[in-house]
C-alpha cells in the first residue's frame, strides 16, 4: 500500500462512525480522569486498557490516544481551578491559571486553556503527519545493535525525570529493569527468578506495574489527604468570553510554543512537564511586562498550556516510528499497543498503514472534540472536583481490580498489584521517582532482546556496537545526554 | 554510620543487590550461546550495589515537602492498612463471592470506613457501579468477570 492510500485508509478510520465515537468516549473519559484530583494520564490510559480488550486495534488505539491528550487536558482544569495539578504537565499552567481564578475570572483561565491547547495540538499533529514518516523510513534499515542503541539513548532520559536525585531516578530504572527479568527467558527458555512458581513464568503484567505503582499509590496519597477540602473552595466561574486583548496577548506565545513544545515532546524524556516549565521560563524573560507572571497572565496561561499539548503529540514520533516510549507516559501508551497486538515501529506505516494514520487522523478530531465538546461542558465538569474522596478512592480501586483481573483471570496478580501499590507510595514516600522504573520496565525487556541478538550476530564480540555507524551515533548521543546533565550538577554545587 | 535517610536506604538496597546477585548467578548456563540468559541480571545487580553506594555517600537533595512527605500521621497509618486490608480481603474472596457482591460490599464499607457519611447516594453508587461494569464487561466486551454466588 503506497503511503497516500495509508492516509486515504487511516482517514477512513478517524473519520467512519466508529472512529469518531471512539475519539469522543477517549477525549470525553481522558478529560473526566484527568480532573481528577491525583489522577494523571498514566492512570487514565492504564485503568482504560481493559475496556480495550477484544476491540478492533484501530478504534482502539484511536481512543487511547484520546484519552492520552484528553488527560492533559483535564489536568488543567483541575490546576486552574484548585491550584492541585492532577499531573506533572500542568503544573505550570496553576502559576497564572489559579490567580486569574482567583480573581474571579476561572471561565476565561478555562477557555484561554482550551483554545491554547486546541492550537498548540492541532499544530503538533500536523509537525507530527510531516516527521513520523521521514523517521519510520529511517528507522526501518536498523538492526538490533542500532535499536539497542536507540533504547539506551530513550534510558538516558531518565536523568530528566527525576525530581531531584539523578541516582535515585537510576536506581528505579534498575529495580525496573530487574522485574522485567522474572519468568522465562525468550532466548534460552531459562527461567529467571520464578522460585519455581507457575503464575511467574510468563513475567509480571506491565499493568500490574503500572496500576499498582501509579493508581494504587495515588490511593494510599488520597487517603491521606481524603479530610483536604480544596475541592470545596473550588473559584465561581464567570464568564468565559474572551475579549480582542485577550487574543493579541495569547497570539505569540501559542504560536512560539506550539513548536517549542513539538520539539521538546519529540525528544526521549522531555515530555509535557519540562515542555510547559521551559515555555512558560521562555515567555517570561520574553515578556516585556514579567512581573505580571504568577498573578494571573494570559501570556504565563496560553505559553505552558500550549507547550503541553504539543509535546504531547511530540512524544507520538518516537512511539509510532522506532517503538520507543521517551516517557512514562508513552511506555503505558506502549503497553497499550502491545495488549492489542500491534507492535509500534517502523514497519507500523507500511504494515498496518490504518492504525498508523489513523491514530495522526484522530487527533485532529480529537483536539476539535476538546474544544467544542469541553468548552461548554466546563461547568459541569468543575462538578466532578467535587466527588467525595473516599468514594472516588473506592471506585479507583476496583478500576485497577477490573483491569487487573480482565488481563489475567486469576487472584495472583492482584496480589502482586497490591504489593506494587505498597511499592510505589514507599517510592514516594522516599522521593524515588515512578517514571523511570515503568520506563525501564517497558524498554528493558526490549533493550535485552537487541542486545543478545546483536551479540548472536557478531558471536559474543562487543565491537558490533562500534562497527555499525547508526549504533555508534547514537551510543556517543546517548553518552553525551547521560553526562551532560551530570556535569551541570557538578558544576552548580562547585558553584 | 546509618544517620542519614539516604545511608538506611542505601543498606537496604544493597542488601536486595546481592540477593538479586546470588540468585543470578546460580542461573544455568548453556554451551554454544554467545550470551546467557544470567548477563543482563548479573550486570543490573552490580549496577544497583553500585548506585546504592553512591547513595550512601550523597548529599540529602530532598525538599522540606518531599520530607514531609514522610510525616504521616497514626491515624492515617491506621486508615491506610485497613484500606489495604479491605483490599486483601477483596481479593481474596473475590472467585469464591463473585465480582458484583464484593465489589458492592467493597465500595460501601470502603467509602464508609473513609468517611463518607451520606449513605443513602453511597449504598446507590456501590450497588449501581458493579452492576454497570459487570454488565459493560461481560455482555459487550465479552470479557467474563468472576461470577460466585451471583445467579446471572
Amino acid at each position: 500500500m503506497g503511503s497516500l492510500e495509508g492516509i486515504i485508509a487511516g482517514f477512513q478510520v478517524a473519520f467512519s462512525l466508529e472512529g469518531l465515537l471512539f475519539v469522543m468516549i477517549g477525549v470525553f473519559v481522558g478529560t473526566f480522569i484527568g480532573m481528577m484530583p491525583g489522577l494523571g494520564p498514566i492512570s487514565a490510559i492504564a485503568v482504560m486498557i481493559p475496556i480495550t480488550f477484544g476491540m478492533d486495534p484501530a478504534p482502539a488505539l484511536v481512543m487511547m490516544a484520546g484519552v492520552y491528550y484528553g488527560a492533559i487536558f483535564g489536568g488543567s482544569t483541575s490546576s486552574i481551578l484548585l491550584n492541585a495539578p492532577g499531573v506533572s504537565g500542568a503544573v505550570a499552567t496553576a502559576f497564572d491559571g489559579y490567580p486569574m481564578a482567583q480573581q474571579g475570572k476561572a471561565g476565561k483561565a478555562l477557555a484561554i486553556a482550551a483554545i491554547s491547547s486546541f492550537i498548540g495540538g492541532t499544530v503538533s499533529v500536523i509537525l507530527l503527519m510531516l516527521l513520523a514518516p521521514m523517521l519510520s523510513s529511517v528507522a526501518i534499515s536498523f538492526g538490533p545493535p542500532a535499536y539497542f542503541a536507540l533504547m539506551l539513548m530513550g534510558l538516558t532520559a531518565i536523568s530528566s525525570l527525576s525530581e531531584g536525585s539523578t541516582i535515585k531516578a537510576l536506581i528505579s530504572a534498575v529495580a525496573g529493569f530487574m522485574i522485567v527479568t522474572i519468568g522465562i527467558d525468550a532466548q534460552t527458555g531459562t527461567q529467571r527468578f520464578t522460585f519455581g512458581n507457575v503464575n511467574l513464568l510468563e513475567g509480571i503484567d506491565f499493568l500490574v506495574i503500572a496500576l499498582g505503582l501509579f493508581a494504587l499509590a495515588e490511593v494510599c496519597t488520597l487517603i491521606i489527604k481524603r479530610k483536604d477540602l480544596s475541592q470545596e473552595n473550588a473559584h465561581k466561574l464567570g464568564s468565559m468570553r474572551l475579549s480582542k486583548q485577550d487574543f493579541k496577548d495569547m497570539s505569540g506565545p501559542v504560536t512560539r510554543h506550539s513548536f517549542l513544545g513539538f520539539i521538546l515532546g519529540v525528544l526521549p524524556g522531555a515530555g509535557a512537564t519540562i515542555a510547559s516549565f521551559i515555555s512558560y521560563i521562555t515567555e517570561k524573560k520574553l515578556s516585556k511586562n514579567p512581573e505580571e507572571f504568577g498573578k494571573g497572565s494570559v501570556k504565563g496561561l496560553a505559553a505552558p498550556e500550549t507547550a503541553n499539548n504539543a509535546a504531547t503529540s511530540g512524544a507520538f514520533v518516537p512511539l509510532l516510528s522506532l517503538g520507543i516510549p521517551g516517557s512514562g507516559t508513552t511506555a503505558v501508551m506502549l503497553g497499550a499497543f502491545l495488549v492489542l497486538g500491534v507492535q509500534p515501529g517502523p514497519l507500523l506505516m507500511t504494515d498496518r498503514p490504518e492504525i498508523f494514520w489513523g491514530i495522526i487522523a484522530s487527533m485532529y478530531i480529537g483536539n476539535v472534540f476538546l474544544l467544542i465538546l469541553n468548552l461548554p461542558l466546563i461547568p459541569y465538569f468543575a462538578k466532578i472536583l467535587k466527588i467525595p474522596r473516599p468514594l472516588l478512592i473506592s471506585l479507583v480501586i476496583m478500576f485497577s481490580i477490573i483491569g487487573v483481573y480482565a488481563i489475567s483471570f486469576n487472584t495472583f496478580d492482584l496480589y502482586m498489584l497490591l504489593l506494587f501499590g505498597v511499592v510505589g507510595f514507599v517510592m514516594r514516600l522516599f522521593s524515588f521517582p515512578a517514571p523511570p522504573f515503568i520506563l525501564a520496565f517497558i524498554l528493558g525487556g526490549m533493550m535485552e532482546q537487541a542486545f543478545r541478538q546483536s551479540l548472536t550476530i557478531s558471536n559474543g564480540s562487543l565491537t558490533v556496537f562500534v562497527q555499525d555507524p547508526i549504533a555508534l551515533t547514537l551510543l556517543i548521543v546517548a553518552l553525551l545526554s547521560f553526562v551532560f546533565p551530570l556535569i551541570r550538577v557538578i558544576r552548580s554545587r562547585r558553584a | 554510620m546509618l544517620k542519614t535517610v539516604n545511608q538506611r536506604i542505601s543498606l537496604v538496597l544493597i542488601v536486595v543487590g546481592i540477593g538479586y546477585l546470588i540468585l543470578a548467578f546460580q542461573l544455568p548456563s548453556y554451551a554454544y550461546v554467545p550470551v546467557d540468559a544470567d548477563i543482563v541480571p548479573i550486570t543490573l545487580g552490580i549496577l544497583l550495589i553500585l548506585l546504592a553506594s553512591c547513595l550512601y555517600f550523597s548529599k540529602d537533595s530532598e525538599t522540606e515537602e518531599q520530607k514531609a512527605r514522610r510525616k504521616i500521621p497514626k491515624k492515617d497509618i491506621g486508615a491506610l492498612l485497613a484500606v489495604f486490608s479491605f483490599i486483601f480481603v477483596y481479593i481474596l474472596f473475590l472467585e469464591l463471592m463473585g465480582f458484583v457482591l464484593m465489589t458492592m460490599l467493597f465500595i460501601f464499607f470502603c467509602s464508609w470506613f473513609l468517611g463518607y457519611k451520606k449513605h443513602l447516594s453511597n449504598a446507590l453508587v456501590s450497588i449501581l457501579f458493579p452492576l454497570c461494569m459487570y454488565g459493560m464487561f461481560t455482555e459487550f466486551l465479552n470479557i467474563s468477570l468472576p461470577q460466585g454466588l451471583w445467579p446471572f
